[in-house]
């Protein structure tokens, strides 16, 4: 980040000096806006046309974090498509569909996801894409993909504005923020005598999303509020905020690699208080890292461990190599759904979405059928608790 | 605004802010001691604090066979271990700030390439290292274990004054005296300060300049190595990017108290802490940088060679 600017400085310092120089000056600066257009088309050039036809095997993509902080989730739901993708291929040994998932890994990060999305989009033989997982790529991503009339189903992406980024080929497999963040205030209302919360979030699109939800519920039970960006590492002034507000529990909107900092940071204050967190923060990852501090955590997700979803399939996805976490069963039934589609007869992404459009599957978290945003209904809230070191289901958030 | 709690908690804060100060005080020594030599920003500093982390968890679990799991160690056990783990993160920094003075700097420097050269070399290395410790550690954050229990020792006007920051403050002070020391005493801190006045003087009166250089990189890495080990005391984690945040910080700290400058370096380091945790209070934490930012451009804007002036001869340390 520094720098270009050092260089800029520099550089400006020398061109004033001589007019002859200033003029190389604008020479340069000409190269570069030429350099810059010729990027830019090229780039344009790239983008993908929706009826580029696929002359090999069919492709189902997963786009979400693979890599960076946050990949423990991104390889949770990785898991679910390939378990997915080798059932189906096992029993429909002739399908024209690639054995091997399409990975695309955006790290969780919008900047990551920008460039990356045109050109799997550009891919023709990607049909079909499971993801994006999170909120904030899923706004980027969305756009280029309706362009494309690449078809995509998000087994974790929950921020409620996503249907007006992705319109006719968006399609979600969980609740939203909308009812998690309420069936979150009353996870903590309930286990909390005369819950007075304090708010904090890492400020992510998720994260803003889902405590604004929360906060609407809990309405005159907020004690607080912070914000702490991505990349704070010292939470004092947050507890020291906490303490005074006299809040007797804390909900913490982000990710699990931040949220257990923070509930370190926050026992070690000597702070009792309950701490709850949504499902960014339901990962094996965040028990992990904060260990003692993350004992009787309350967390929610509109999710079911595949576990308790099929005891059966879980224990053979594991003989197969793959082990089951958090939103592996949402991204196992969206990949099921669009191999169902691909099943059916339909081998392009046009014919593919409006399969899943239209058409309903049983999952394993239940049936996916859209409705015209893309959303599913007839699913549930789940609350967990952490104890001795496992995250442990409480089961569905009672209205 | 919350005036209120800063007023509330100030000390409590105020204690915070000074142990975070602290890490950044000695981190900016090595952005300081090396722009004070060579003029130059040593962009891999922030790397080589952040291998300071992995070398004192590696020391700790592989030296000393302390388990994550295990409980907190105590009396000889756990001096023992925290000092094994100090003196591993200190080495390991300090080895690897000579190594880049070595690969990316030196050849560039006896050839007379450009400052510009050298920045872009200083920048690929501190990528270079980011990126293979992202893929060394499959870009997953890693935990230390707790070595010392974290206990209150005594409160002071409402603010819980906590065992390891009050060890943090102490030692970091220790070091700052023993470098301070070693910089205006001993011959090869005169050594620095000579070629940090006028280089081809220096050469001329027998110093030798890349011993100088060799050893201005080692002190800096020390430092930021201590201020590694002192890190994950406290905080308990690192990842391959801990020093990105931690080292635009430092270096922030360094311009602040003028770079060049050891004693601004400190005093940078103590104030962008405090300034850090004072404003987060008053405005939310989410404007701690904007503020420290703003706070940064005015002073320059009436000083800009920062608070004691730019170069190590104008503190006469």
């Amino acid at each position: 980040m520094l720098t270009p600017a050092i260089t800029l400085s520099a550089s400006l310092s020398r061109d004033t000096r001589t007019g002859k120089a200033l003029h190389m000056k604008k020479n340069r600066v000409l190269a570069v806006v030429a350099a810059v257009a010729i990027a830019t088309s090229s780039f344009v050039a790239f983008a993908p046309s929706a009826s580029a036809a696929c002359s090999g095997k069919l492709k189902i993509a997963y786009q979400g974090p693979l890599t960076g902080p946050e990949a423990a989730l991104g390889i949770n739901e990785l898991n679910g498509v390939k378990f997915a993708l080798k059932k189906f291929l096992d029993t429909n040994k002739s399908a024209n569909v690639d054995p091997v998932v399409y990975e695309v890994d955006d790290q969780g990060d919008p900047a990551v996801a920008g460039p990356i999305a045109p050109k799997v989009a550009a891919e023709e033989c990607v049909v079909a894409l499971v993801g994006p997982a999170y909120s904030g790529a899923s706004k980027v991503s969305l756009p280029i993909y309706l362009s494309a009339g690449l078809p995509i189903i998000t087994p974790s992406a929950t921020n409620p504005t996503l249907p007006t980024f992705g319109k006719t080929i968006f399609h979600r497999a969980v609740l939203t923020d909308d009812y998690q963040g309420p069936a979150a205030a009353r996870l903590i209302t309930s286990h909390v005598k005369n819950a007075a919360v304090f708010l904090v979030n890492d400020a992510s699109d998720y994260a803003v999303g889902l405590q604004k939800t929360v906060d609407i519920t809990l309405a005159g039970r907020v004690a607080g509020k912070d914000v702490t960006p991505t990349g704070t590492t010292d939470f004092s002034a947050t507890i020291a905020k906490i303490k005074k507000s006299k809040a007797n529990a804390v909900f913490y909107s982000g990710y699990f690699s931040q949220a257990a900092v923070f509930v370190k940071q926050l026992r070690d204050s000597g702070s009792k208080i309950v701490f709850a967190s949504g499902d960014g923060t339901l990962d094996n990852q965040f028990v992990k890292l904060a260990r003692k501090a993350a004992e009787g955590a309350l967390l929610t997700a509109p999710a079911i461990p595949f576990e308790t979803a099929s005891p059966k399939l879980a224990a053979e996805m594991v003989k197969a190599g793959w082990t089951p976490g958090v939103y592996t069963t949402e991204s196992f039934d969206a990949a099921n759904f669009f191999l169902e589609a691909i099943k059916a007869g339909n081998t392009d992404r046009a014919s593919i979405n409006k399969y899943v459009s239209t058409k309903s599957s049983k999952g394993l978290s239940k049936t996916l059928k859209f409705d015209a945003d893309g959303e599913v209904s007839g699913a549930d809230v789940n609350g967990f608790v952490i104890k001795n070191g496992k995250i442990v289901l409480l089961g569905a958030i009672k209205a | 605004m919350d005036f209120a709690l800063l007023h509330d908690a100030f000390w409590g804060l105020t204690f915070d802010g000074i142990a975070l100060g602290a890490i950044y005080a000695l981190i900016s020594l090595g952005y300081t001691l090396v722009y004070g030599v060579l003029r130059l920003i040593n962009f891999a500093h922030s790397e080589v604090f952040m291998i300071g982390t992995f070398a004192a968890l590696v020391a700790a679990s592989g030296i000393m066979g302390v388990k994550v799991e295990d409980d907190p160690r105590t009396g000889v056990k756990m001096v023992l271990t925290l000092l094994v783990c100090l003196i591993a993160a200190m080495l390991a920094s300090a080895i690897t700030a000579v190594l880049v003075e070595i690969v990316a700097y030196r050849r560039l420097r006896q050839r007379g390439a450009t400052k510009l050269a050298t920045l872009i070399s200083a920048i690929g290395v501190s990528i270079s290292l980011v990126e293979a410790f992202r893929i060394m550690t499959h870009s997953l954050p890693r935990e230390f274990p707790r070595i010392m229990d974290k206990t209150f020792l005594f409160s002071y006007a409402g603010a819980d004054i906590r065992n390891d920051k009050v060890i943090v403050i102490i030692a970091a002070g220790i070091m700052m005296f023993a470098l301070e020391r070693f910089i205006s005493k001993s011959r090869l801190g005169k050594g620095i300060r000579a070629v940090s006045m006028d280089e081809n003087t220096a050469t001329l009166m027998g110093v030798n300049i890349n011993r100088v250089i060799t050893v201005t990189f080692f002190a800096g890495g020390l430092m930021a190595g201590a201020a590694a080990f002192f890190y994950i005391l406290v905080y308990e984690n690192t990842s391959f990017k801990v020093g990105f945040f931690l080292g635009i910080s430092a270096f922030t700290a360094a311009v602040l108290g003028g770079i060049g400058n050891l004693k601004g370096a400190l005093f940078g380091g103590f104030a962008l802490g405090l300034m850090e945790t004072w404003s987060s209070a008053v405005f939310g934490t989410a404007w701690k940088a904007v503020i420290s930012f703003i706070i940064l451009v005015l002073v320059l804007l009436i000083k800009p060679t920062g608070l004691f002036g730019e170069s190590i001869q104008q503190a006469r340390v």
